[in-house]
């Protein structure tokens, strides 16, 4: 008995072959979620067959193979044909192929691409329908055929052209089933629906991948979750942290007053940097190549009304979120258009609260000296006292999350990571700006983290997240 | 759950002594305590408590504290029990005035509760003022200026100022309550080896009817059961005493011996408002301390982390990494022609069907007396019998952007054993032959240097289509 009937109970398998340099490994890529993969515009990139397994605790519920192309399928189908049998025994042809040229070096490729399906595995065949059909893809698609393997055509398109007619109709011939896939533009539920189609080369193979898609399901809530949760821990680190220096003169210098901002300031940074780290890998995209301006202090920065404007809140609305979160009546509005008015109406708790977000506007947080009893005196900086920064880091965050999560995991190229004007507008709208700054509030108060808070906060970003990232 | 388990926790999640893999296979074989995280956060300590390094800063920590606490409580107990003699000290000529003892275990620990309630509901700001007056809070920073390894280890540990706020007022409870204890011991002792004449003086005009109504609601938790234990309107009448008067009454001293049951009172007084109400609060504070604690647990960073490993399960798709990086050869091809000739002997093209070569060899104005297919969907023996007619110098047409595979590659090399020269000449749509696109032509290079025989040549240059077009 050959081997892939004793196989058939097993775990599904599926190995994407196809001609060299159509997107193979760009889909597989895309849809075992990992961005390691060996993808480049020269033809025989890939050499070895590399499995992808769907792992749940270990346990595999499917595999996924990343095969290299065709090099000579005119030449193994001479073979095959030299060796004709009747259908039903066509697949030990295909098998003895693959016993006798296993030490072939010409026919590497073939019997790397030969042996997953051999094995089992449904045969998931790739084309690239933004060039024409070629004559030459036939040789392929029988040789496929000998195998006896349930097969689907995925069509790929590498550029905007689009020769999918000729292509669904010549492929049609070999393939039961054709489905258009993008992997540089794929969705979760373009993923699903790939999935779902997958499932449908073998009847044994529907549920277990039903199990499979509902994991992805879960795995991208946990996605979610944990990303949410690490911007939530940098924005609370990031506002409430402290940095001490300690000095032993008089007074502290320039220098030390200088030294403690730098120091304070590349704190932040590094919080940024590594949650960012931290994020792509939560997204599999751990060799993710950014160009990114990291978070700055001087000019063009985090600080200045321009980069404000953008990223986080202008003065304007930062008065507005200033009032509404110290005011007790409606009187927030008025204190708008500032003027006398201010002077005249308006709640006090609002005045203050809205003086105060205005004057915090451009101030990081002091330096203060403290601890002047036995001889240790230190500086001390932080928490922030800027009211606009918990939303510049924020927006940053957010955006590169979004970002990361809907760059498909077969992009090579440098990620360029610059965010626009209209990026404001979509993720912060007045209601969670009032819900956020509750937050930012305490964060800023110095007070001890409660649970209860921190899991609200969480919620709240997971909640934005998912709006920004599933639209 | 406790605080030592909660600095392990944090000296644990440093060194990270798990991966992910193990957590989760934790949480798979520890079943029982699913759904329990403190559960699972103190079984996950026990399993990688032997992996920290010797001593555990949970022990000093922890030992440190013990000891403190230890030094700071005898201190107290020794306090009480000295100042309980003092204000007891009967000299013989002058009675006790009980309104001092009162003072001191009923007065001052309600104030001192009433501080202790307040810095309990601000024990989450960084610093709370009033934890500044604790004597524990003052004990520690003195102790911290001490020098040793030590202090330095406990230093460099920061505590969240919510624990270490729930802890100074945990602590001071227990100081406070070793100082009562001291006064309680100090008035029973006194009691039993004196015979101490007890009065109340003040200078306000308090009558002893209101002094007596005074005292019988201090006396309200134990008036119903221990009526012995609430002085009577005559006792008060009788140990009323004036500074400036005589000194001392005919009537005080004849009932000297009534006087003494004041004692009581007094030390009901302690060990209700002193003792009594003080455990209530160390019990308040130890419930705050738990609590804190458990927040601390759950909002330390890493800790969530650690349940979602454990709990979650953990989905992987990706593959095994490998270490075998692919290596591009970016090598360029040597043997290049700028310009095709007019004629060649034969022109042949690879998967492209022959009416498609003779329109395009029209269009790249090329002649030639044989025009073959090879390659597609040809047979093997079929591109042999191609080679065997060919002769001289070959054209061969092949679509740019199917990159050659080895098939093409074999071809090239056999016929190279026929034929003279062989021009290669990637071709771009039938609609515009010339219109390739770099990338391409590139990729084509490469396939072409791979072979590197010296009859091969590639046409790489598109000038025909500045010259010959338009
Ligand atoms: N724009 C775009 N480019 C794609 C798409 N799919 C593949 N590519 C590009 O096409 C080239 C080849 O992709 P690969 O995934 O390496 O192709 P392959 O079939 O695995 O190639 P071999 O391993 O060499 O057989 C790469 O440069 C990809 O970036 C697509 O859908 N859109
Ligand atoms: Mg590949």
């Amino acid at each position: 008995m050959p081997n892939h009937r004793q196989n058939t109970f097993m775990h599904p398998k599926f190995a994407v072959v196809g001609h060299p340099n159509k997107g193979k490994s760009s889909i597989v890529a895309a849809l075992a979620l990992d961005d390691s993969v060996h993808i480049s515009n020269t033809s025989g990139t890939t050499t070895k067959k590399r499995s992808f397994p769907l792992r749940v605790d270990g346990k595999v519920l499917y595999e996924l193979f990343d095969t290299p192309g065709f090099q000579r399928a005119r030449r193994v189908l001479a073979w095959l044909e030299k060796h004709d049998v009747s259908a039903d025994k066509k697949h030990e042809v295909v098998q003895a192929f693959i016993n006798e040229h296993k030490e072939d070096a010409r026919f590497n490729d073939e019997v790397e691409l030969l042996e997953p399906i051999m094995d089992g595995a449904g045969i998931i065949y790739v084309v690239d329908a933004s060039k024409p059909y070629g004559e030459e893809y036939e040789a392929e698609m029988e040789i496929l055929r000998w195998t006896g393997q349930p097969s689907m055509a995925l069509i790929n398109h590498i550029d905007d052209t689009d020769y999918s007619a000729e292509w669904k109709r010549a492929l049609g011939h070999y393939f039961k089933m054709v489905r258009t896939f993008n992997p540089m533009q794929t969705n979760f539920e373009q993923h699903m629906s790939i999935l779902e189609s997958m499932a449908q080369l073998k009847e044994e193979w529907i549920a277990p991948i039903k199990v499979s898609i509902k994991l992805f399901t879960q795995y991208q809530e946990q996605m979610f979750e944990s990303s949410a949760s690490l911007v939530a821990r940098l924005v609370y680190e990031s506002v409430s942290t402290v940095e001490k220096l300690y000095f032993y003169t008089q007074e502290a210098s320039e220098e030390e007053k200088g030294k403690i901002e730098r120091n304070y300031k590349d704190r932040l940074r590094d919080f940024e940097i590594s949650t960012q780290k931290s994020i792509e890998e939560i997204w599999n995209h751990d060799h993710l190549q950014k160009e990114e301006k990291v978070l700055t202090f001087e000019g063009m920065d985090l600080f200045s009304e321009e980069t404000a404007s953008v990223f986080g809140l202008t003065r304007k609305e930062l008065l507005i979120t200033g009032v509404t979160s110290g005011a007790v009546t409606g009187a927030g509005i008025d204190l708008l258009f500032a003027g006398h008015t201010l002077l005249l109406g308006g709640a006090i708790g609002a005045l203050v609260g809205g003086t105060g977000a205005y004057f915090g506007f451009n101030e990081l947080s002091e330096v203060k000296v403290l601890g002047q009893t036995m001889g240790r005196r230190y500086l001390e900086m932080g928490p922030m006292e800027n009211r606009n920064f918990p939303y510049i880091l924020l927006g940053r965050a957010m955006y590169h999350t979004m970002k990361v999560a809907q760059t498909s995991h077969a992009k090579r190229e440098v990620f360029d990571i610059e965010m626009d004007q209209t990026f404001k507008e979509k993720w912060l709208d007045v209601t969670s700006r009032k819900s956020l700054e509750k937050y930012h509030k305490k964060f800023r108060s110095g007070k001890a983290l409660d649970a209860v808070d921190l899991k609200a906060y969480e919620a709240l970003l997971n909640h934005i997240l998912r709006h920004l990232i599933d639209g | 759950m406790n605080l030592k388990s909660y600095v392990d926790l944090v000296a644990l999640l440093e060194v990270n002594p798990s991966s992910r893999e193990e957590n989760r296979a934790f949480g798979l074989t520890q079943v029982l305590l699913k759904n329990r995280p403190m559960a699972q956060i103190s079984a996950w300590i026990d399993l990688y408590h032997n992996t920290l390094k010797r001593p555990l800063l949970s022990e000093t920590f922890s030992s440190y504290l013990y000891n403190t606490t230890l030094t700071l409580v005898l201190m107290a107990f020794v306090l009480g029990f000295l100042s309980g003699l003092g204000l007891l000290s009967y000299n013989g000529a002058e009675p006790v005035n009980v309104i001092y003892f009162m003072v001191m275990v009923i007065v001052l620990p309600l104030a001192t509760m009433l501080l202790t309630g307040i810095s309990m509901l601000r024990a989450k700001s960084a610093q709370s003022i009033l934890v500044h007056l604790s004597p524990a809070f003052w004990m520690e920073k003195m102790l911290s200026l001490l020098p040793g390894k030590i202090q330095e280890n406990i230093t460099a540990f920061k505590i969240s100022p919510l624990l270490s706020n729930w802890l100074i007022i945990k602590r001071s409870q227990m100081i406070a309550l070793f100082f009562s204890v001291g006064l309680l011991l100090a008035l029973l002792a006194m009691v039993v080896t004196k015979d101490i004449a007890f009065a109340w003086s003040t200078t306000l005009h308090i009558t002893p009817e209101v002094f007596h109504g005074f005292l019988t609601t201090v006396a309200f938790p134990w008036r119903d059961f221990a009526p012995s234990a609430v002085p009577s309107m005559e006792l008060i009448e009788q140990s009323q005493y004036f500074r400036l008067g005589d000194t001392l009454s005919k009537e005080m001293i004849t009932h000297a011996s009534q006087l003494g049951e004041w004692w009581k009172f007094l030390a009901f007084s302690t060990i209700f408002y002193a003792i009594f109400l003080r455990v209530t609060m160390f019990f308040i504070s130890s419930f705050g301390l738990n609590r804190a604690l458990m927040q601390s647990f759950l909002t330390l960073e890493g800790s969530m982390r650690l349940l979602k490993e454990i709990n979650e399960p953990m989905i992987s798709t990706h593959a095994k990494p490998t270490n075998a990086a692919f290596v591009s050869d970016d090598m360029g091809y040597g043997q290049i022609v700028n310009t095709l000739d007019a004629s060649y002997d034969s022109v042949q093209g690879w998967a492209i069907t022959k009416d498609e070569i003779l329109v395009l060899s029209d269009t790249i104005e090329v002649i030639t007396p044989k025009h073959f297919k090879v390659g597609g969907t040809n047979s093997l023996d079929e591109d042999d019998e191609v080679i065997s007619k060919s002769d001289g110098e070959v054209l061969l047409l092949g679509k740019s952007w199917e990159h050659p595979a080895n098939e093409f590659l074999d071809y090239v090399i056999d016929l190279s054993r026929k034929v003279d020269k062989i021009i290669i000449m990637p071709i771009g749509g039938s609609e515009n032959p010339y219109d390739i696109k770099a990338e391409d032509l590139d990729e084509w290079a490469k396939k072409m240097a791979s072979i590197q025989n010296e009859k091969v040549w590639l046409k790489l240059s598109t000038t025909k289509l500045q010259s010959g077009g338009v």
